[in-house]
């Protein structure tokens, strides 16, 4: 049930049974509505499981990553995988993934993480229908 | 005795031939039965009107279908309870052979069928507007696809399967299974029916089609209908690409190459910058701005984010910093769910997938409004500087390590 983890010479004791139902919870979500599970991982191993931060920010993406893996294969077995479109949002997620970290260098994160709110709770409003939003 | 059978035998041919001479002027009449078709060009781009014009029978109504050559995949799990057995099918229905643009062009004097099926919004259906308006003789194209059937089970969809492969169908029955996917596909009635046809008096009749400017590329059929038997030959037209845009074939559109760049470029920039990736963002702003289907939104943008996970994970196991015991272990347990996933992305609608990932946003903001209270924040600040910590030892050791193979090499080549 406990898995002890070593990291950098300090000794975890890791919830294996939560860890993998939540983990396994989160991978069905992600990989069904198409993003990465990483701000939903993220917490669950540091509240949850109770890891600090330095250990979680690697070992996360690596879980995350086996899920992105199985769920592409899926997609692209199940014939829904546009290639053109995939094309454009890969050029997309390598220009974000240089850019994005030289300007949150600049800003205060504190505010971005509340545009950033104001923004998903703008557009979940909208997929509900709460807020007008295109048929 | 003999004389009365001879009679009758008489009167019996007699009347056969007089029959025969009955159905002698109908042959003669029959090509005057016919419709002809016209059209103004033979390539159109995105935005252009097609102007239809043609000649039917007089006082029949006329029906046109258009059909796109290029075909989209669409996915339907029937989930509406059977009004006579009182059971939930759950029937998984796909065809791949659906036309990614399709019309059915009625005559004026059918608009009031059509506006009462126009009037029950979402529960409109095709097979109602194709009855009540008559146009069933013109749903000449989706029939002639493929359709496949499973039988869907909790027990298949934790297995990662779609359900039992069902036999199948007679025709009629795959007719109106197509229907129901036509309504997946166009989701409101205006996509598919229009009762714009102008009759004339002599039997000639003009009709108006917009193309949409998101109308797949190729080849394009139209064609006009009476009744079953009587049809005019098919006409063809082409869509025309006008520059930059491109044919999108999943998704079945055609879009402005630019835009969803731009798009992508600025959420992801946005994503990385808030530390949550493009995903959340990208997938309702693809389903908003362009109206692709979710299932092909979800199918393209994931393989996508594989991209800066595997580039983070490179970063990171170059310090070190992953514990592959950890990241393996519930990995496993992720690759499960990443399994039947992309399967039920598939079994919603397009309504059910707008709702829950709704909600998820709403939860995503819930944890982000957390990540900003000051509790947090004191205690992030101090994790922050253990990490910085332990990446700047990480570093240092891959330094160390670096150059203590740098001096066992010089140290070989000297000997």
């Amino acid at each position: 049930m406990y898995m002890h983890v070593n990291f950098w010479g300090q000794e975890f004791k890791v919830n294996m049974i939560i860890g993998c139902i939540g983990g396994f919870l989160i991978a069905v979500m992600s990989s069904m509505f198409g993003f990465g599970g990483g701000p939903f991982m993220v917490p669950l191993m540091t509240v949850i499981l109770g890891l600090p931060m330095y250990v979680v920010v690697g070992s996360s993406l690596l879980a995350i990553f086996f899920n992105t893996a199985m769920a592409s294969g899926r997609v692209i077995s199940f014939g829904n995988t546009d290639f053109l479109l995939f094309a454009f949002m890969a050029a997309g997620a390598i220009i974000g993934g240089t850019l994005g970290p030289q300007i949150a260098k600049r800003l205060n994160p504190l505010w971005v993480k509340r545009v950033a709110v104001v923004g998903l709770t703008i557009l979940g409003l909208m997929l509900i229908g709460v807020i007008p939003a295109p048929r | 005795m003999r004389k009365i059978v001879l009679i009758l035998a008489f009167i019996l041919i007699a009347s056969g031939t007089a029959l025969a001479q009955v159905e002698q002027p109908l042959i003669v009449e029959q090509p005057l039965e016919t419709v002809t078709i016209s059209l103004d060009k033979a390539e159109y781009k995105g935005g252009d009107t097609i102007k239809i014009e043609g000649k039917a029978p007089l006082g029949r109504p006329v029906y046109i279908e258009i059909a796109s050559e290029a075909r989209v995949q669409v996915s339907r799990l029937d989930s509406r309870r059977d009004p006579d057995t009182g059971r939930i099918p759950w029937v998984f229905y796909q065809s791949r052979d659906i036309p990614a643009l399709y019309m059915i062009l009625m005559p004026e004097v059918v608009k009031a069928g059509y506006e009462i099926e126009k009037a029950k919004g979402r529960d409109w259906s095709v097979s109602r507007t194709l009855l009540m308006t008559g146009a069933d003789v013109a749903f000449l194209t989706p029939p002639k696809g493929e359709v496949h059937r499973w039988q869907a089970s909790v027990m298949a969809t934790i297995t990662g399967s779609k359900g039992e492969r069902l036999a199948p169908m007679t025709e009629e029955m795959d007719r109106r299974r197509t229907m129901p996917l036509i309504k997946t596909r166009f989701r409101h009635i205006e996509n598919v029916f229009s009762p714009t046809i102008q009759v004339k008096e002599d039997g000639t009749f003009t009709a108006e089609f917009m193309l949409p400017n998101n109308a797949p590329s190729g080849a394009y059929t139209v064609i006009a209908v009476v009744d079953e038997d009587t049809k005019s030959a098919p006409v063809a037209f082409n869509r025309d690409l006008a520059f930059g845009q491109l044919y999108f074939p999943r998704a079945g559109q055609t879009l402005n190459a630019i835009g969803p760049f731009l798009l992508a470029v600025a959420v992801c920039t946005f994503g990385v910058t808030m530390g949550a990736g493009g995903g959340f963002i990208l997938n309702p702003l693809l389903i908003f701005i362009y109206g692709i289907p979710h299932a092909i939104v979800a199918g393209s943008v994931l393989p996508s984010v594989l991209f800066s996970q595997g580039a983070g994970i490179a970063n990171y196991t170059k310090i070190k910093f992953i514990n592959w015991k950890l990241g393996v272990g519930i990995g496993l347990a992720m690759l499960a769910g990443g399994f039947i996933g992309p399967l039920l992305t598939q079994f919603i609608t397009l309504e059910q997938f707008r709702f829950l990932f709704g909600w998820i946003l709403l939860i995503l903001a819930g944890i982000m409004v957390w990540q900003t209270t000051p509790g947090f924040l004191e205690r992030n600040k101090r994790e922050n500087a253990i990490l910085k910590e332990f990446k700047k030892k990480a570093e240092e050791a891959r330094a160390a390590r670096l150059a203590a193979m740098e001096e066992a090499k010089k140290t070989t080549e000297k000997k």
